[in-house]
């Protein structure tokens, strides 16, 4: 297919106070490098007023309004926006959420869906993007073979995109509401991560395992680590097991995927299983006391020793500087 | 012809096994060891699990497995830990003389509530201070009386004594006729006159309780009696002959704990340059051990389809017994070797391996037992 | 009620992974029920206990050997199972198309899914089963109860956790947490032999991707491996934060 039959390249973006997230701004750049191999332009499909913060990054967006909570109306307006558009490909963040909605998107428009994308491009005129399987260690590289395409990009895959030159259009998207979105009601419920940086958005994570030996030494050590380095706080699963830290923290197989530029994993051996969860971070530190800790195969630095020695030590390089 | 292949149903009892002994005895069985302590939440859990007790047939509320599928089971579980494989094995052997030679009413009455819910156990008492290999030298007394026996002795050795709900008791009624007079007697662990005396400072299978009986004018009921007079010591031994399989499956489990254990840590470890696994000396102390792993298990396995399928196994059964349990103590002590210094102190799983596996060479008719059942047969067979 | 627990059978986490041309090898691999699905058979057998009068079908796409994971799962408790036997190792759109008739077929009332797979990680069978059907989804749950015709859950959100109310039909898929899935006992292990699992080929289904290539991915990290003096080891960490950037 050309470019011009593809229609636009759709990229959702999700904005938090005056910003797209940052999760959001990596999905543009992807939809940038989709768009230039297929010869055709990004659109922004935004709700409300987050349609005018994209409008900094992207030349015409497509404004939702009044979209109401909940996966199914989300599905119901993205899948408008491809309808709406002529557009055959719509990218979007892997987020929770968006890995719930953006397959039922695409088998709502009868397309293919390519998750968690960490290269997209086209080849032959079809929408080619590599990923991660078998706990992301092996890389696939999948081809779409039907018209359309939704394709989810992966947490930190992509860099962030700079906002455009000039200010960008909004037009309104009429999504016709539907009883059936209705079907499912949602309300907050207490309880939640309570993380007080966003996991999956944070520079630098401080993580802690059952090497620590204690939940107070979270209190002690990780949590002062990762206040002074502006982080957030990771745990792993056996942390979690063992009631030391909410499942919020928990990055893995069965919890959050980060990656950030730096990952400090303290007392954490490295099971295959965690990994998973972290190993595309841009700089792994480990420190262990187990020299034959498997993180130590994974690490750029790793540091052989009491994490309850090597800290303090570590707090105090860090104030000389 | 022969089909060397697990049934789907073995396969997910061996994967039950494997994932119980991974998650629940493993991480515990440093801390038994150690404390010389009774693995009471493990022993519950496996109960729950149906585990336990194995060999108690349908007809009796159980599962009534055979030979092989508790050889596979022990197998997993001994990886785990052989002293609290132990514990299990040894409800087994209490079991099988009644499963055996019992009469449907005992087994519905001693077996029956061994699989009632909990963790209910059995023992077995052959061995006594003065006696051991030679079975038909026990000195214990069982003297008739209104309405039943009357036992005098001490036995030795009875690995979960105390804490079965009976025991199988071998005595002698007259010790001038020896086995002709030898009777195999279920005492009650409430009976009156008996008391339990727990041995302590044993060098390994520290999580698996063992006890001195002591029998004071223990008096049991007629229709506590298995067989009739006479019978006893062919009881005990055809029991043993069964049951000596599980413990080679035991020896097979640590035989293969310690080649995984060394075999990690050789592939990790370097010297010289490179991981020491890669040193011939340590690749060919490795293969000894994969050759005397495969080598046990399949002799335990043959032994075990015997059983099951009613032919005489003892000639068999000893093989594997003896067999398993050298191969596992030398795999044992050559995973000690391989790990060095660390395999010498007990942070580490294998010192341990070889304090245990030593008594697979010893209990369950000594090794040299083993040697004189399988020589005789070889005897027997040329002077034909 | 009729419940529907889909699962797949996937390689324990231990396996080693290897890829050679384009198929991926895994050295030293148990095949095992996925952890995620577990939790499915469980929150079934969980509703069933509580009171509820439920008949629960453990259903699986793949290959023959997906019977083993079907076993254990009718070890677990449930009542019946049935395999749609497939080579193809369809994709999570394609597997939901193929596992959607049979779903309508046993006029399920709710379906359990595992939330992420193992092997593909990927979060999208529950959600695309739920489009292809046409029901209403909630993901990443950690907690749920039927009220007659109503189902309420509580879920993990991108921030937080939200409530969900939903009419049944309805797909669930897991979340861990949801509950502590049980051994199957050797008793029950015994029982499931006796146990109907019905095996018949996939529907036919065409997938809309297509996998080209496979390769192990490489990352090499510098490992540079600071023993000795605390210290020493701070310095390091603090030379890298400031390459870092951090």
């Amino acid at each position: 297919m050309s470019g011009a039959e593809r229609g636009p390249v759709l990229v959702w973006v999700d904005v938090v106070g005056t910003e797209p997230t940052r999760g959001a701004l990596q999905a543009i750049d992807a939809a940038r490098r989709l768009a230039a191999a297929a010869g055709t332009h990004v659109h922004g499909v935004a709700a409300g007023e987050d349609a005018q913060v994209a409008a900094r990054y992207l030349p015409t967006v497509h404004r939702i309004d009044a979209l109401p909570d909940g996966h199914d109306a989300r599905v119901r307006a993205w899948h408008a926006s491809l309808d709406g558009t002529g557009a055959t490909m719509f990218v979007v963040a892997g987020t929770r959420t968006a890995l719930a909605v953006a397959p039922r998107v695409a088998v709502r428009a009868g397309g293919a869906y390519l998750e968690e994308a960490v290269t997209l491009t086209v080849e032959d005129g079809q929408v080619v993007a590599e990923r991660l399987t078998q706990l992301q260690r092996v890389t696939e590289r999948l081809v779409a073979e039907a018209t359309s395409a939704v394709v989810t990009v992966k947490v930190g895959a992509f860099a962030e995109a700079e906002p455009a030159e000039e200010l960008g259009s909004v037009e309104v998207l009429d999504v016709v509401a539907d009883e059936r979105d209705r079907r499912v009601t949602v309300r907050p419920h207490e309880g939640g991560s309570g993380a007080a940086v966003a996991l999956e958005e944070a520079d630098v994570v401080v993580a802690g395992g059952r090497g620590l030996g204690s939940a107070e030494a979270f209190d002690t050590l990780v949590i002062p680590l990762a206040e002074r380095l502006g982080g957030a706080v990771g745990a792993t699963r056996a942390v979690v097991d063992a009631e030391w830290r909410p499942y919020g923290e928990q990055i893995g197989q069965t919890g959050k995927t980060v990656a950030p530029t730096v990952y400090l994993a303290l007392g954490i051996s490295g099971a295959v299983q965690h990994m998973s969860g972290m190993n595309r971070s841009r700089w792994i530190v480990a420190i262990n006391a187990d020299a034959d800790a498997p993180i130590f195969q994974q690490c750029d630095v790793g540091v052989i020793n009491d994490v309850h020695a090597v800290v303090p030590e570590l707090m105090k390089a860090l104030e000389e500087r | 012809m022969i089909d060397f292949s697990l049934g789907p149903t073995q396969k997910e009892m061996q994967g039950l096994a494997r994932r119980f002994a991974r998650d629940r005895i493993a991480p515990v069985a440093a801390q038994h060891d150690r404390d010389a302590s009774y693995p009471t939440d493990v022993i519950d859990e496996a109960a729950r699990l149906g585990l336990l007790n194995l060999r108690v047939p349908e007809a009796q509320g159980g599962l009534g497995l055979g030979v092989l599928d508790e050889a596979i089971v022990g197998e997993e579980l001994a990886f785990g830990c052989m002293g609290i494989y132990t514990v299990l094995m040894a409800s087994d052997l209490g079991v099988t003389p009644l499963v055996l030679h019992g009469s449907e009413n005992q087994r519905d009455r001693f077996l029956t509530p061994l699989v009632g819910g909990g963790a209910r156990l059995a023992a077995f008492a052959l061995s006594e201070p003065d006696a051991g290999s030679d079975p038909a030298a026990i000195r214990t007394r069982a003297r008739r009386e209104e309405g039943g026996w009357r036992l005098n002795g001490r036995k030795m050795w009875i690995s979960n004594g105390a804490l079965a709900d009976f025991t199988v008791v071998f005595a002698t009624s007259d010790p001038e006729r020896g086995a002709a007079a030898s009777v195999a007697l279920v005492v009650p662990a409430d009976a009156d006159g008996l008391s339990w005396r727990e041995v302590h400072g044993k060098l390994g299978q520290r999580a698996a309780p063992t006890f001195e009986m002591i029998l004071d004018d223990v008096h049991v009921p007629e229709d506590h009696l298995l067989g009739e007079v006479g019978d006893g010591i062919r009881i005990a031994l055809s029991t043993l002959d069964q049951t000596r399989v599980p413990v080679a499956a035991g020896s097979v489990g640590v035989a293969r704990r310690a080649l995984h254990e060394a075999s990690r840590y050789a592939t990790e470890r370097k010297a010289f340059g490179k991981p020491i696994a890669q040193h011939q000396a340590i690749a060919f102390k490795l293969a000894d051990m994969e050759i005397r792993l495969q080598t046990a298990r399949w002799q335990t396995w043959h032994a075990a389809w015997l059983a099951d399928a009613g032919e005489p196994c003892g000639h068999h059964a000893a093989i594997a017994k003896a067999y398993a349990s050298d191969a596992a103590f030398e795999s044992a002590s050559e995973a000690v070797n391989v790990l060095g210094g660390y395999g010498y102190v007990d942070a580490y799983p294998v010192a341990k391996l070889l304090r245990d596996v030593k008594l697979n060479q010893i209990y369950e008719g000594t090794n040299e037992i083993q040697r004189l059942v399988i020589a005789r047969r070889v005897i027997r067979e040329a002077e034909a | 009620m009729k419940i529907v627990t889909v699962i797949r059978r996937v390689p324990d986490a231990e396996a080693r992974v290897r890829v050679e041309g384009d198929d991926v090898v895994l050295t030293g691999a148990a095949w095992v029920l996925d952890g995620m699905d577990e939790y499915g058979v469980e929150e079934a057998l969980r509703l069933r206990e509580s009171g509820i009068d439920a008949e629960i079908v453990a259903l699986a796409v793949g290959p023959d050997a997906t019977e083993e994971a079907l076993r254990t799962a009718l070890a677990m408790g449930a009542d019946r199972a049935r395999l749609l036997t497939t080579d193809a190792a369809p994709d999570p759109l394609t597997t939901a198309r193929m596992l959607a008739a049979a779903i309508q077929e046993e006029e399920a009332d709710l379906v359990l899914v595992g939330g992420k797979q193992a092997d593909w990680d990927s979060a999208a069978l529950g959600p695309a089963l739920a489009e292809t059907l046409g029901w209403p989804v909630a993901d990443w749950t950690t907690s749920l109860a039927v009220d007659g015709d109503t189902l309420q859950c509580v879920h993990d959100a991108d921030v937080g956790n939200e409530a969900l109310a939903m009419p049944l039909p309805a797909v669930v898929t897991t979340q861990q947490g949801l509950n502590d899935p049980r051994y199957p006992t050797l008793p029950n292990i015994m029982k499931a032999k006796r146990k109907e699992l019905r095996a018949e080929p996939a529907p036919d289904a065409s997938a809309s991707v297509r996998t080209v290539s496979r390769t192990v991915e490489q990352r090499e990290r510098r490992r540079t491996l600071i023993e000795g003096d605390p210290r020493e080891g701070a310095h390091a960490i603090v030379s890298l934060l400031r390459e870092a950037g951090a």
